[in-house]
């Protein structure tokens, strides 16, 4: 069990830069999700934490000590990666045996038995014991890479984007099994993804990277509903979250350049706003209502049906706007329609800088 | 006007059997998902449709008259794949004009023609450009305007949108609706995204293993699974199944799951819908909103103790310990803090499917 601490990495390959002053702290058993599109540099943070890539500058510590000068083998960290990567003449016994035999240091035959059958009761794959790895589905092949990985009892486990290679259903799965274990075994996870539902579904906090510098760590529900820029609102939510370039007049938001207005709340949110000064409001689309005496019209642009509930895109005049809506309605294409909002749901951002007033202040 | 009917159609790729007796009759103005996994033959379907492969057996029949022996090029039916094939060393305009160029049009029709096809697909300031210089939405755009252009008796188009990114897939998406119902032509789509399906069609066609599994409107699909099989496809997140034991408790009806020892309360009712299934091997259907939780004991609702809860932004989905089952509950976020809670739940009788666990069919309870 660790904790792991990142202090004002900086990465550079070249001329490119990876990661710029990037610090992060990971509670002892925590499950931090590190999230970011391709590119933003998760993966060579997590080789970092593993020993596989050297900071050009900055720290990484693994339970208050600097590891600078170990390799990857002594910081006692398990990874697995989206290629399952398991040996495929053995057995899944054999995979999961060979990291408890090592040369040196080789366990007890007794204590393997012990640790290989119960790594497979925790991951139900006691009946693929004595299957080549050949044989496996993909499910099957992430579980027994995920069981090599736990099998050793290391400090950290290190996940990279493990679940993309799955078809959905699967993915549903691992996902609510993955949690589980790390509950179970109380570990550390640092698990990287692009997948935004992932993020949210598993991670005690999450970080959200983009071009390789950390915009904001917070629990999902933070992130969630307290984006700090545009960017994480616009990344973090499926639909993301409303995005619509306006200004303050006398408490109420008013939209550019096709001047639809609607209701705010004052207060907190919207402290140093000033008149006039140019904003971005966001609303997610669940706090988007359609009723018939609302303020703006619209019209429906597109119905997207998830069979439990309806994602209308809504047009007024240039601007496109989603709304949830309960299944049972039926809407037609350029039917129009009227909306509001929820004001206590706004968000402003600046304009300028993308950065919510909440955060800002 | 144009209708499509498949009869009876089998296909084989050596001892494979990729299309298991296939019946289909397709509207004329109708929007046609063929939806499924990889390798249940939705694309093997389309093509037998386009005449780009044969057929063993049966009859495909285009406004009732048998083209199975009919050439691709003779059926009158443009295609729109995944991989947007244009031609590299032809402008956006020569490439939608190309299939005008063998007819007998003159070339100001032909003009005409390609214009008024560009103005509805947004791309007219494109037309000068090779598709090197387009984007992926663009090209695909194209690509839809050269099948548009000749005006076919029906367009088919294989997974079009899935090699875009997510966002630019949604927007096409609609693009791809909008222009369906403005022009309304036949059409059927293939794909494995089940939002995809729902929301572009008119009916959804569900394969599995070459065999048609279901025909229906989004709602019927979602809300009436023929089968187990498409009750856990369509829909995420996944339907709850569990073995089912149905009791007849005097005053109603209990079904429990997991080898609990308390059943779920449902009306009388469902025993004599059963309709003599009640003692066999049954399989419960509930769709996460069809789980309810309530954190006060409520007449008719059972205790049960929370597991993980995952956080999805709107909504959250947690994890119900029902005997040795798991049921997954959609509640309002922040509902459920946490694992180890006590809370109460209840199944919907009227959201509840049950199916024979043997065939996995429906047995079309309805309460």
């Amino acid at each position: 069990m660790a904790h792991i601490q990142l202090k004002n990495i900086s990465k550079t390959f070249g001329n490119h830069t990876a990661l710029s002053g990037l610090s992060l702290e990971i509670a002892d058993g925590e499950f931090f999700v590190l999230l970011g599109e391709t590119g933003a540099g998760k993966t060579t943070t997590l080789r970092m934490v593993a020993g596989l890539e050297k900071p050009t500058e900055g720290q990484v510590l693994i339970d208050g000590v600097d590891v600078a000068d170990w390799g990857a083998a002594e910081r006692d960290v398990a990874l697995v990666l989206q290629q399952y990567s398991l040996y495929p003449r053995y057995t899944v016994r054999q995979n999961l045996e060979f990291p408890l035999k090592p040369k040196i240091r080789r366990l007890p035959d007794a204590e393997i038995k012990d640790r290989v059958a119960r790594v497979a009761r925790t991951l139900r794959i006691e009946h693929l014991l004595d299957r080549k790895t050949d044989r496996l589905s993909g499910g099957e092949m992430q579980r027994v890479s995920i069981g090599r990985a736990i099998v050793r009892k290391p400090r950290v486990f290190l996940m990279d984007e493990p679940l993309s290679a799955l078809d959905a259903k699967l993915r549903e799965a691992l996902r609510t099994e993955l949690k589980n274990l790390q509950m179970q075994l109380g570990a550390t996870f640092l698990f990287v993804t692009h997948d935004q539902i992932e993020a949210m579904s598993m991670g005690d906090k999450v970080g959200v990277l983009n071009h390789g510098r950390i915009v904001q760590t917070g629990t999902p529900h933070e992130i969630y509903n307290n984006p700090r820029d545009t960017y994480v609102a616009s990344f973090v939510g499926s639909p993301p979250m409303n995005l619509i370039d306006g200004r303050l007049v006398d408490n109420r938001a008013v939209m550019a350049p096709i001047n639809f207005e609607l209701p705010l709340k004052g207060g907190a949110g919207t402290s140093g706003a000033t008149e006039g000064r140019p904003l971005v409001f966001g609303i997610r689309p669940e706090d988007v209502y359609l009723e018939s005496g609302a303020p703006v019209e619209a019209l429906v642009h597109d119905v997207e049906n998830h069979g439990v509930e309806k994602i209308l895109t809504l047009r007024v005049g240039d601007t496109m706007l989603r709304a949830t809506v309960p299944a049972r309605t039926d809407f037609a294409i350029e039917q129009s329609v009227r909306f509001a909002w929820n004001p206590d749901k706004v968000v402003l951002f600046d304009k300028g800088s993308g950065v919510s007033l909440r955060h800002a202040g | 006007m144009t209708q499509i009917e498949l009869r009876g159609v089998q296909k084989f790729f050596g001892a494979v059997q990729v299309i298991k007796d296939l019946n289909l009759k397709i509207d004329d103005n109708e929007f046609i998902v063929l939806l499924g996994q990889s390798g249940c033959g939705k694309t093997t379907t389309l093509r037998a449709i386009a005449g780009l492969e044969t057929i063993d057996q049966g009859d495909i029949l285009i406004d009732g008259k048998p083209v199975q022996h009919l050439k691709a090029a003779d059926r009158d039916i443009a295609m729109v794949f995944q991989s947007f094939s244009l031609y590299p060393h032809m402008n956006v305009y020569e490439n939608i004009a190309f299939p005008l160029r063998a007819t007998r049009k003159s070339r100001s029709e032909i003009d005409a023609e390609v214009r008024s096809v560009a103005k509805t697909l947004q791309i007219g300031d494109l037309l000068n450009k090779k598709p090197s210089a387009l984007s992926g939405g663009d090209m695909q755009r194209v690509a839809i305007g050269r099948a548009l252009v000749r005006r076919p008796k029906a367009m088919l188009m294989d997974e079009p949108i899935g090699a875009l990114d997510a966002k630019l897939r949604e927007e096409m998406r609609a693009e791809i609706k909008r222009l369906h119902i403005k022009q309304g032509s036949t059409s059927i789509y293939v794909t494995h995204d089940q939002i995809e399906a729902m929301s572009l069609a008119d009916r959804i066609v569900i394969m599995h293993e070459g065999v048609l599994q279901q025909v229906g409107t989004p709602d019927e699909v979602y809300s009436h699974p023929a089968n187990l099989f498409v009750a856990q496809f369509v829909g995420s997140p996944v339907m709850n199944v569990a073995e089912a034991t149905v009791a007849d408790n005097a005053s109603a009806a209990s079904v429990s799951v997991g080898g609990a020892a308390a059943g779920f309360e449902f009306p009388r009712a469902l025993l004599s819908k059963l309709n003599g299934h009640a003692g066999g091997q049954l399989t419960l259907g509930i769709r996460p909103e069809g789980v309810l939780v309530r954190r006060e004991a409520t007449d008719g609702f059972l205790p049960v103790e929370t597991q993980i809860v995952e956080p999805l932004g709107s909504f959250d989905i947690v994890d119900l310990k029902v005997g040795s089952k798991m049921l997954r509950a959609r509640t309002k976020s922040g509902f459920i803090s946490g694992a180890g809670e006590k809370v109460y739940a209840r199944i919907d009788p009227s959201q509840a499917h049950f199916f024979d666990a043997a065939s996995g069919r429906s047995l079309g309870v309805r309460l």
